[in-house]
C-alpha cells in the first residue's frame, strides 16, 4: 500500500502540478466572481451532472453516461445564453486585475440604519412593503413595470412611497446603493405551493424574485406588520431590528467590513480555494490516472556516435517494440516523431557487440513509462574499413563459336586495391569484370572492361583504374 | 554450402619430369621454401596418357567433366599438396594428393552441372599451408 502510494506521487509531474493548481485557480475566481448569483448555482449543478457522467461512465452504463454528456454539453450552451447578462456585468464591471486577482468588495453606501427605521415604523402603521436589494445579477429583466425613482433613500421616502395613497405603493421599491432607483416594480411570483397560507401575494411575489436572483427582498405584512425577509429559496422571519440590521448588513457586504466578518469571509474563501484544489485534483486523476491506456509502437532504432572510423556491417534489429503506458489522453495525442530509441555505439568495438536495451535508450514525452522492450538485446557488427589488394578475373559468360578453345588470357593490370570493412573484405579475394560474352569471339584479341564491385560496401580506391584490358588467345581444336 | 555431387577422379602417374617444349610460360617458379618444384598447372577438358588436353580457361558446362592438372620435380621426399576449387570466393571442395619423389604429376577433376557457371578458381597448397599457385578459369553455357 505504502510503495503503491509513494509510486503514485513519484510519478506525478511538475506538469501535472502545475495543471491542477491552474485549473484550481480558475475556478477558485469562477467562485469568487460569481459567487452569490444562480451563475454559480447552476454551474455547481452542472459539475454534479459531470460527476454523475463520470461515475457512470466508471460502471458502463452506455446510455446513461451519454444522455448526462447531452445534456451537460446543452446545459454548458444554455448557461451563456440565460446568464448572458450576468456573465456581461462580471466581465464589464472589472478590469483584468479584479479578474484574475482581486476579491470583489461592496462600498456599502446604502443607509441600513434609516431603511430599518423606515420598516419598522411601516410595521407600527400597518403598511404593507415589498424592498427589493439586488446582489450582482441584473434584475432588470425579471423585474416588470415600475417607475424610475432614483431618489435618496431615507425614512421618509420609503414610508411615503408605502402610504396607501401613493399610486406605486403596491409594488416593490428597488435599492441600488445609496438611491431608491424604482418604485412600483412588479415582482414575478413564486410557484411555489408549499409557503404558509398566511402569506399572500406580495410575499409570494418575494418568494419568486428570491428564487429567481439573488436580490433580497424585504417584505412588510400589511395584516399582521411582520416582516420577513425572502433570499433564495428561504424566508427569514425578522423579529426584531437588529436582526433586520444583520441581514441588510451580510446581504450589501457591510458585515465583511467588521474584523469578524473579514475573517468569516476569509474562511469562507479559504474553504472554496480547498474545494476547487480537491475537485480538480479529482478531475485531474479521473482524466490523467483514472484511465491508464497500455500502447505498443514499433519504433525506428537509431544508432548513434559510431566511431567515424568503423562501419555497420550488421544489425540484429532495425526497429523495436515499445509496450508504454499512461493516461488515455496523453496516449491519444502521441506523435510518432515524440518517442525515439538510441543506441550509443560511442564504446562499441570492431567485431560483434551485443548491447542491453534499456529506458535509458527510449525517448520517451513526459507523462508516459516504458513497460516493455522487444528486443531486449541488439547485435550489432561494427568493423574497420582497411584497403586490400585484390586480383582481377575475367566473368566470361556465353558459349565460343563451335571448335575454338580460349587457351588464356591475361588481365592488365591484373590487381587493383579495394577498400571494405575489414571482416568483409578479409573474405573477398578475388575482383570480377562485368560480364564477358563469347559467342562473336571468333580470335585472338584485346577487349576493355569495366570491374564489378560487389558487395556493395566495397569500393576501389581512388587512383585505382576501374577498367582493365584483358588479352585472350583463342586457338582452334585439335581433335 | 550446398553439397553438389562433385565426382573426382585421382590419377597419380609417375611421369618424367621432362620439359615440354614451347610451355617454358607454365612454369611456375617455386614460391619458397617448398620441397618441390611447380613445372606446370593448367586446366584441361581430359587426361589422357598422364597428359592434359584441351588446355584453356573457358570450359562449357557441355564438356562434362574437366581437371586441374599439375606436375612437380625437384620433389625431395613424399608430401602432399591440396587443389582447392573455389566458385565466385566460396570453396567447392578441396582435394589432398600425394608427391613422390623425384618428380610427379597429379590431377584432380569436377563434374559441371549448369549451376557450376561463373567464374573460377582452383588454388594449390603445400604441406606447410603456403598457396603455390592459383590458377583461374570460368566455366559458361
Amino acid at each position: 500500500m505504502m510503495n503503491t502510494l509513494l509510486s503514485f506521487l513519484l510519478s506525478i509531474r511538475w506538469q501535472d502540478l502545475v495543471d491542477v493548481l491552474l485549473n484550481s485557480y480558475i475556478l477558485f475566481r469562477f467562485y469568487v466572481l460569481f459567487r452569490g448569483t444562480v451563475v454559480l448555482r447552476v454551474l455547481a449543478g452542472i459539475a454534479l451532472l459531470w460527476v454523475f457522467q463520470r461515475i457512470a461512465v466508471a460502471l458502463g452504463l452506455i446510455v446513461t453516461s451519454w444522455a448526462m454528456q447531452g445534456i451537460i454539453a446543452g446545459a454548458a450552451l444554455i448557461i451563456i445564453i440565460v446568464f448572458r447578462n450576468e456573465i456581461r456585468n462580471v466581465l464589464q464591471a472589472k478590469n483584468l486585475r479584479a479578474l484574475l486577482w482581486g476579491v470583489p468588495q461592496k462600498s456599502v453606501s446604502t443607509p441600513i440604519d434609516a431603511v430599518v427605521e423606515a420598516v419598522y415604523d411601516l410595521t407600527r402603521k400597518r403598511i404593507g412593503a415589498l424592498i427589493v436589494f439586488p446582489g450582482r445579477e441584473d434584475l432588470q429583466e425579471t423585474i416588470q413595470g415600475g417607475v424610475r425613482w432614483d431618489g435618496m433613500v431615507s425614512k421618509e421616502m420609503l414610508l411615503s412611497i408605502f402610504w396607501n395613497g401613493n399610486p406605486v405603493h403596491d409594488g416593490a421599491a428597488m435599492i441600488q446603493g445609496n438611491r431608491i432607483t424604482h418604485v412600483g416594480g412588479i415582482l414575478p411570483l413564486s410557484l411555489r405551493d408549499d409557503l404558509p397560507q398566511q402569506y399572500g401575494t406580495r410575499h409570494r411575489a418575494a418568494a419568486g424574485l428570491a428564487e429567481k436572483s439573488d436580490a433580497l427582498v424585504i417584505v412588510v405584512s400589511e395584516e399582521r406588520g411582520q416582516v420577513v425577509a425572502a433570499k433564495g429559496s428561504a424566508f427569514i422571519p425578522i423579529h426584531d431590528n437588529v436582526t433586520l440590521k444583520r441581514t441588510l448588513a451580510d446581504h450589501l457586504g457591510a458585515s465583511r467590513q467588521t474584523p469578524k466578518g473579514a475573517m468569516r469571509e476569509s474562511r469562507e474563501l479559504a474553504v472554496a480555494a480547498a474545494i476547487c484544489l480537491l475537485c480538480m485534483a479529482g478531475v485531474w486523476f479521473s482524466f490523467a490516472k483514472g484511465m491508464e491506456t497500455l500502447i505498443s509502437l514499433e519504433v525506428p532504432l537509431e544508432y548513434l556516435n559510431r566511431d567515424p572510423r568503423m562501419q555497420i556491417m550488421s544489425t540484429s534489429v532495425n526497429t523495436v517494440r515499445l509496450h508504454l503506458s499512461g493516461a488515455s489522453a496523453l496516449i491519444s495525442s502521441l506523435r510518432p516523431y515524440q518517442v525515439k530509441a538510441k543506441l550509443d555505439l560511442s564504446k562499441a568495438v570492431s567485431g560483434q557487440n551485443t548491447f542491453t536495451l534499456t529506458q535509458d535508450n527510449i525517448v520517451l514525452p513526459p507523462g508516459l513509462w516504458l513497460s516493455r522492450i522487444e528486443p531486449p538485446e541488439v547485435q550489432v557488427a561494427l568493423d574497420m574499413p582497411v584497403n586490400k589488394e585484390l586480383p582481377i578475373q575475367v566473368d566470361w559468360v556465353g558459349a565460343l563459336p563451335g571448335g575454338l578453345i580460349l587457351e588464356s588470357v591475361s588481365v592488365v593490370p591484373d590487381k587493383t586495391m579495394v577498400e571494405g570493412a575489414e571482416r568483409v573484405l578479409n573474405r573477398a579475394s578475388t575482383i570480377y569484370t562485368e560480364k564477358v560474352r563469347l559467342d562473336n569471339l571468333q580470335a585472338s584479341g584485346k577487349i576493355t572492361v569495366g570491374l564489378v564491385v560487389e558487395p556493395a560496401a566495397f569500393k576501389i580506391v581512388d587512383g585505382n583504374t576501374q577498367k582493365v584490358d584483358v588479352r585472350y588467345t583463342i586457338r582452334r581444336r585439335s581433335d | 554450402m550446398m553439397l553438389r555431387p562433385v565426382h573426382f577422379f585421382i590419377v597419380a602417374a609417375y611421369l618424367l619430369a621432362a620439359t615440354v617444349p614451347g610451355r617454358s610460360a607454365e612454369r611456375v617458379a617455386d614460391p619458397g621454401g617448398q620441397a618441390f618444384r611447380l613445372v606446370r598447372a593448367v586446366m584441361c577438358e581430359a587426361i589422357e596418357g598422364y597428359e592434359p588436353i584441351h588446355i584453356g580457361v573457358v570450359f562449357s558446362v557441355g564438356v562434362g567433366r574437366i581437371s586441374f592438372y599439375t606436375s612437380f620435380d625437384g620433389v625431395a621426399e613424399t608430401t602432399h599438396i591440396d587443389h582447392k576449387w573455389y566458385r565466385r570466393d566460396e570453396l567447392v571442395t578441396s582435394k589432398r594428393l600425394t608427391l613422390r619423389p623425384p618428380s610427379w604429376a597429379t590431377f584432380s577433376s569436377i563434374q559441371l552441372r549448369e549451376a557450376d557457371r561463373g567464374p573460377w578458381r582452383v588454388e594449390i597448397w603445400d604441406a606447410q599451408e603456403q598457396l603455390v599457385k592459383t590458377l583461374r578459369f570460368s566455366v559458361t553455357k
